[in-house]
C-alpha cells in the first residue's frame, strides 16, 4: 500500500506545498512515527499494521499539533485514516488546527483493522489507496448493554479497578489539547497510591470526551491494564448521537459539538 | 526546526520498555509508547510517559565540581578528571589497591557498567565492585 | 526471570509473593491481568492488600518475614497429598530426601500459627499451584530484603522444583527486577565475586582469561566488598577511597545515618551522577554524566531482555557520556582505555561475556536478544532450564523458618516495611524532578491501620515521628486498611521523610541484602 503513499507524499514535499510529512518509518527494527522532510528518504515509508490490526498506528495528529504550534507558518502533510481524518476535523472545529496548512494523505483500511476497530467508517473521504471497506456497528457496546443493570455495572467497577493510573489514555489521545487536565484537579480525583478512586476517574474522562472523541481506539491500545476504554466511548458517542444527532469529525468542520453550546445561564 | 522521534528503552524499572522520545530542537518535548515494543507493546507506565521531565530538569549538573575549601566550585573537565585519577593512584600507591571501592550502577548501560568494573580490576587492582543490586 | 514477560499471560496459575506488580513493574501486570481474564488463578500473598490483592481469586496476608514458613507449609500440604512431580524430581533434582525432613515439621496448622495466614487459605494455594498445568511464580524485593532473602528465594526454587513449574513455557521462578538495568549491571561483573558472566574471580583460569583479555598486569583473587563491607571498610580506615557512579546510598541504603558518616571519612569520594544527590553533596569531586538520552548503548532487562538505547540529544551543558568519563579517567589513571564507541565496547564484551557473545548492536534492532546467546547465529534464550539447570541437577535446600532480625516488643510496638509507589521510583532522582509525577504525589507519608490511628489520636494527613532504633523521622499519616493493625507502611523515595533512616542494617549472610522489609518502630502524634 506505501507505493502509492510515498509517490504522493514525493510530490508534496519536492513541489514545495509541505515543509514536512508526519507518517511511519521503518526504522531499528520497528514502525514508528517519523516527520520526513526530504523526499529521498522516502524509501523507508511505510503505512503500518504490521501482524495485529493497530498494531502500528500512532497518534501522528498529535505531533501535528506539537508542530504547528512550533511552526505555524509553515504547512505539514499528515497520514490519515478515516478516525485520523475526524481526528483533523474535530481539531479544525475547536480552532487547534489551520486547515490551510495541513495536507492530509488518506489511506482506507483494510477489513481486519476496520472490523477489529468496529468503525463505522474506514476510510477518509479522499485516500490515495487502499480499497473502501463498508462500516460496522458497534457490536462491543451491544454486548454489555445486553447485560442487566447490575451485571453492566460490576462489569465496569471491576475493569475500573485495574487502572495503574497511567495516564495513558489521555496522554495518547490526540484530541487532549487542553492545558488544564480536568483528570488532574485534586478536588475532583484524589491523588495518591494506587488503585485509583473508582469509578471517578473513568466517568470524569468518559463525559469530558463525549462530543469530542473521533473512536480511533488509540487509547484502548495504550492501556496497561486492557480497560476496554474504545467501548466506554463508543457507548458515550452513542448517547450523544441519539441526544443531539451529532457524532464529532462525522460533520464538517466548524459544527459545534452540542455539550459546547453554551445557552444562557440557568435562572436562579 | 529540527523534530526527530528517537526509538529507545526506558530507563526506570526492569521492565524494558520500548519508547520514542519526541525531540524538538534539541529538547526532548514528550514520550509515545513503542507499538512493536517486545514487552509493553505499546504501553507505558507513568513514569515511563513522562520520563522526558527529568531530562531538561534545571537541577541537572552540567559542568565538573571540585571540592575546594569546603564547597563544591565549578572546574574545567581537566581539573576535575586530572585531580580523580591522581588521587586515585596515589590512595592506590599509599594504602593498596583494595583501599580503593567502586559503586557501578543499574542506571547507566551495559558498555559503562563493563568499563567501570574493567577500570576497578585492570587498572586498580581490585574487586571493589559492587551496585546496588540489593536495595 | 527463568521465563519471558510475555508468556505470564498464558499461565493457568500466578502465585504472585512480594511484589507490588501493578505499582513497581506495572507492564507485567498487564500480563496477569491477561492470564486473569483468559481464566488463570491469581494468588497475592503479601502483608499489604496491594491493588493486584484485590484482583486475585485468592489473598493472603502473611505476617511480616514468614514467607519460609508460607512457602514450607504449602510444600507440606503438596508432599502430605501427592501433587508433587516425582518423576521431575527423581530425574532433575538432588536433596530431596532431606529437604523433605524438614517440610514435615511444617503442617499447615502451625504455619497458619506463624504466618497468619488460615491452614485452608494454605492448602488451598497448594492444590492451586502444584495442580496448574503452567504455573508461575512472580517474586520482587517483599522476598529478598530480608536476613533470609536467600532461604526465601531458594524456598521458591523448592516450590517450582517440587511441583515441576520450571522449565517450561509460562512456568518458572520470576524475580522482578526494580532497576532498568539492575540485570545489565550484574551480567557486566559490577559484584564483588565475579567478572562480566558470573565467572567466579577466584578461578585462575578465568582470573588468567581476563588477566590476558584485559592485558592487565595482575587481577586480584580476592573476592572484594559488597556495599556495606565499603562502608564499614571507610568507617574503618580500611578502604580510603570510593568512587561512585549513578547511586545514591545516601537515601538508598539502611541506616542512613551510619552511611554519611562513613561517606564523610573518603579520602576521597568521586560521585558521577546526572543530579546534585545526597551523595553527590559530600563528595570531593562531582562528575557530570548524562541521561540514558544522551548516549548510546544497552540495558539488560528483568527477562535478560538486551535492548538498545539511542542518543536523542547532545548532553546537556558540558555534561560527557559516562563511557566516555570512565575512559577519561582510566587513560589519566595511566590505564589507557580508547574506543570509539558503545558499539565497539560491546564487541570486546562479547568476547569475554560468553553469555553476550553472539550480541552485537546490529543485532539488537527489532525487539533485542534475550541472553543466553553465545554465538552470532544464536537466536536467544526465551526461558532458562529447558530440560537441564544451570548446575545440571537441581538442588533442594532444607530450609527452617527463622523470624526476622528485629521483633517488635513494647517499646517498638509496630512493625514497618518499605517499599515503591507507582509514581516514584528508589531515591527519586529521576521522579522527583518530573513535575507530571512529583504532582501525584510531591511527598512521603506513613500508611497506617485506622484502627491504630485512632489509639494514637490522629487522623488523615497529621504528623507523626516514627521512631526505631537507628533514627527517627516525621511524616504524615495515611489511613489505610490496605496495612494490617500494627503493621505501617513508609515508601522510601523521599530524602525529607527518609525511611532508611528507620530501617534495619541487618542483613541477609550470604547476598549481603539488608532487610528493609522488616523493622520496629515507635510512633507518637508529633507536636
Amino acid at each position: 500500500m506505501s507505493e502509492k503513499v510515498r509517490a504522493k507524499v514525493k510530490d508534496l514535499l519536492d513541489s514545495g506545498r509541505i515543509k514536512g510529512f508526519l507518517g511511519l518509518r521503518q526504522a531499528d527494527g520497528h514502525l514508528g512515527p517519523h516527520l520526513f522532510t526530504d523526499g529521498r528518504e522516502l524509501d523507508a515509508l511505510a503505512v503500518g499494521d504490521l501482524k495485529r490490526p493497530g498494531d502500528t498506528r500512532y497518534p501522528l495528529n498529535k505531533q501535528l499539533l506539537t508542530l504547528m504550534r512550533c511552526d505555524p507558518d509553515d504547512s505539514f502533510g499528515v497520514l490519515v485514516r478515516g478516525c485520523d481524518e475526524r481526528g483533523l476535523k474535530t481539531l479544525i472545529t475547536w480552532n487547534q488546527v489551520d486547515p490551510a496548512k495541513v495536507v492530509a494523505v488518506g489511506i482506507a483500511c483494510p477489513p481486519e483493522l476496520a472490523a477489529a476497530c468496529e468503525c463505522l467508517k474506514p476510510y477518509p473521504d479522499e485516500f490515495v489507496d487502499g480499497g473502501k471497506v463498508e462500516g460496522s456497528t458497534f457490536a462491543s457496546v451491544a454486548t454489555v448493554d445486553a447485560l442487566d443493570l447490575h451485571s453492566r455495572l460490576t462489569h465496569w467497577l471491576h475493569e475500573f479497578s485495574k487502572c495503574v493510573k497511567c495516564y495513558g489514555c489521555r496522554d495518547i489521545c490526540p484530541m487532549c489539547f487542553c492545558k488544564e487536565c480536568s483528570l488532574e484537579q485534586e478536588d475532583l480525583i484524589h491523588t495518591g497510591d494506587l488503585p485509583p478512586e473508582n469509578p471517578i476517574f473513568h466517568l470524569t474522562r468518559a463525559v469530558h470526551m463525549a462530543g469530542r472523541c473521533i473512536d480511533c481506539g488509540l487509547c484502548n491500545e495504550a492501556c496497561p491494564a486492557d480497560i476496554p476504554l474504545r467501548t466506554l466511548y463508543k457507548k458515550v458517542a452513542e448517547i450523544i448521537a441519539q441526544e443531539f444527532d451529532y457524532r464529532p469529525g462525522y460533520v464538517e468542520p466548524g459544527e459545534k459539538p452540542p455539550l459546547n453550546i453554551l445557552g444562557e445561564a440557568p435562572e436562579h | 526546526m529540527d523534530y526527530r522521534t528517537v526509538l529507545t528503552t526506558c530507563a526506570y524499572c526492569g521492565c524494558g520498555c520500548s519508547l520514542y522520545l519526541e525531540v524538538l530542537d534539541g529538547r526532548v518535548i514528550h514520550t509515545f509508547p513503542c507499538k512493536t515494543g517486545p514487552v509493553n507493546e505499546g504501553k507505558l507506565c507513568v513514569k515511563g510517559w513522562n520520563i522526558h521531565e527529568f531530562i531538561h530538569s534545571p537541577k541537572r549538573l552540567t559542568r565538573p565540581l571540585l571540592r575546594q575549601n569546603g564547597t563544591l566550585v565549578e572546574v574545567s573537565w581537566d581539573e576535575a578528571l586530572d585531580f580523580t585519577a591522581r588521587r586515585l593512584r596515589e590512595i592506590k600507591e599509599a594504602h593498596g589497591s583494595d583501599s580503593l571501592a567502586f559503586l557501578s550502577s543499574a542506571k547507566i548501560t551495559n558498555e559503562e557498567n563493563y568499563l567501570i568494573q574493567k577500570f576497578a580490576r585492570a587498572a586498580v587492582g581490585t574487586n571493589n565492585v559492587d551496585h546496588c543490586a540489593r536495595l | 526471570m527463568t521465563n519471558s514477560i510475555a508468556e505470564l499471560e498464558d499461565a493457568d496459575c500466578i502465585f504472585v509473593i512480594g511484589s507490588n506488580t501493578t505499582s513497581s513493574h506495572p507492564l507485567v501486570a498487564t500480563r496477569i491481568f491477561r492470564a486473569k481474564e483468559k481464566g488463570a488463578r491469581l494468588v497475592v500473598a503479601d502483608p499489604r492488600q496491594i491493588q493486584l490483592a484485590l484482583k486475585a481469586d485468592l489473598y493472603v496476608r502473611q505476617n511480616l518475614g514468614t514467607d519460609v514458613a508460607l512457602l514450607n507449609g504449602i510444600m507440606n500440604v503438596i508432599l502430605t497429598r501427592n501433587w508433587h512431580a516425582q518423576s521431575f524430581i527423581d530425574e532433575r533434582t538432588e536433596g530431596f530426601d532431606e529437604f523433605r525432613k524438614v517440610i514435615a515439621g511444617y503442617p499447615p496448622e502451625r504455619v497458619a500459627e506463624l504466618t497468619g495466614v488460615a491452614a485452608s487459605d494454605i492448602i488451598q494455594i497448594a492444590e492451586w499451584y502444584a495442580k496448574a498445568k503452567a504455573a508461575s511464580i512472580v517474586y520482587c524485593m517483599g522476598i529478598t530484603q530480608h536476613t533470609t532473602g536467600v532461604d526465601n528465594v531458594k524456598s521458591l526454587a523448592n516450590l517450582a522444583m517440587l511441583t515441576g513449574q520450571i522449565g517450561r513455557e509460562s512456568t518458572g521462578v520470576n524475580p522482578l527486577r526494580g532497576q532498568n538495568n539492575v540485570q545489565g549491571a550484574c551480567d557486566m561483573g559490577g559484584l564483588p565475586n565475579v567478572y562480566p558472566a558470573y565467572q567466579a574471580v577466584t578461578i585462575p583460569d578465568i582470573q588468567k582469561k581476563f588477566q590476558n583479555a584485559w592485558a592487565a598486569t595482575t587481577l586480584s583473587d580476592k573476592v572484594g566488598l559488597t556495599i556495606p563491607g565499603m562502608l564499614s571498610g571507610l568507617a574503618q580506615g580500611s578502604v580510603r577511597a570510593l568512587y561512585v557512579v549513578g547511586e545514591n546510598p545516601m537515601v538508598s541504603d539502611p541506616d542512613v545515618s551510619h552511611v554519611k558518616k562513613a561517606l564523610q571519612k573518603a579520602e576521597l569520594l568521586v560521585v558521577q551522577d546526572i543530579f546534585l544527590t545526597p551523595t553527590a553533596e559530600l563528595a570531593h569531586v562531582v562528575l557530570p554524566g548524562t541521561s540514558f538520552a544522551e548516549k548510546d548503548g544497552t540495558f539488560s532487562n528483568t527477562e535478560r531482555r538486551v535492548q538498545r538505547v539511542r542518543k536523542a540529544i547532545e548532553p546537556l551543558g558540558n555534561a560527557r557520556p559516562d563511557w566516555e568519563i570512565i575512559m577519561e579517567v582510566s587513560t589519566r589513571f595511566g590505564y589507557p582505555m580508547h574506543y570509539g564507541s558503545p558499539a565497539e565496547i560491546m564487541e570486546e564484551i562479547a568476547r569475554v561475556t560468553p553469555s553476550y557473545g553472539g550480541i552485537t548492536f546490529d543485532r539488537l534492532d527489532g525487539p533485542g536478544l534475550c541472553w543466553p546467546c553465545p554465538d552470532k547465529e544464536h537466536p536467544g534464550t526465551k526461558f532458562l532450564h529447558k530440560g537441564r539447570f544451570s548446575r545440571g541437577k537441581g538442588l533442594f535446600h532444607a530450609i527452617d523458618y527463622k523470624p526476622p532480625a528485629e521483633i517488635v516488643d513494647a517499646e517498638y510496638p509496630f512493625w514497618l516495611t518499605t517499599g515503591r509507589v507507582h509514581v516514584h521510583y528508589h531515591t527519586g532522582t529521576m521522579t522527583r524532578n518530573s513535575p507530571s509525577l512529583h504532582a501525584e504525589m510531591p511527598e512521603g507519608h506513613l500508611e497506617i491501620h485506622p484502627e491504630d490511628a485512632h489509639r494514637l489520636t490522629v487522623r488523615q494527613g497529621d504528623r507523626v515521628r516514627v521512631i526505631s532504633r537507628r533514627g527517627e523521622i516525621t511524616a504524615k499519616v495515611s489511613l489505610t486498611t490496605r496495612v494490617d493493625r500494627g503493621v505501617v507502611f513508609m515508601p522510601f523515595h523521599f530524602v525529607e521523610c527518609c525511611a532508611n533512616i528507620l530501617t534495619n542494617p541487618a542483613h541477609d549472610p550470604i547476598a549481603k541484602i539488608p532487610e528493609y522489609k522488616v523493622c520496629a518502630v515507635q510512633i507518637e502524634k508529633a507536636a
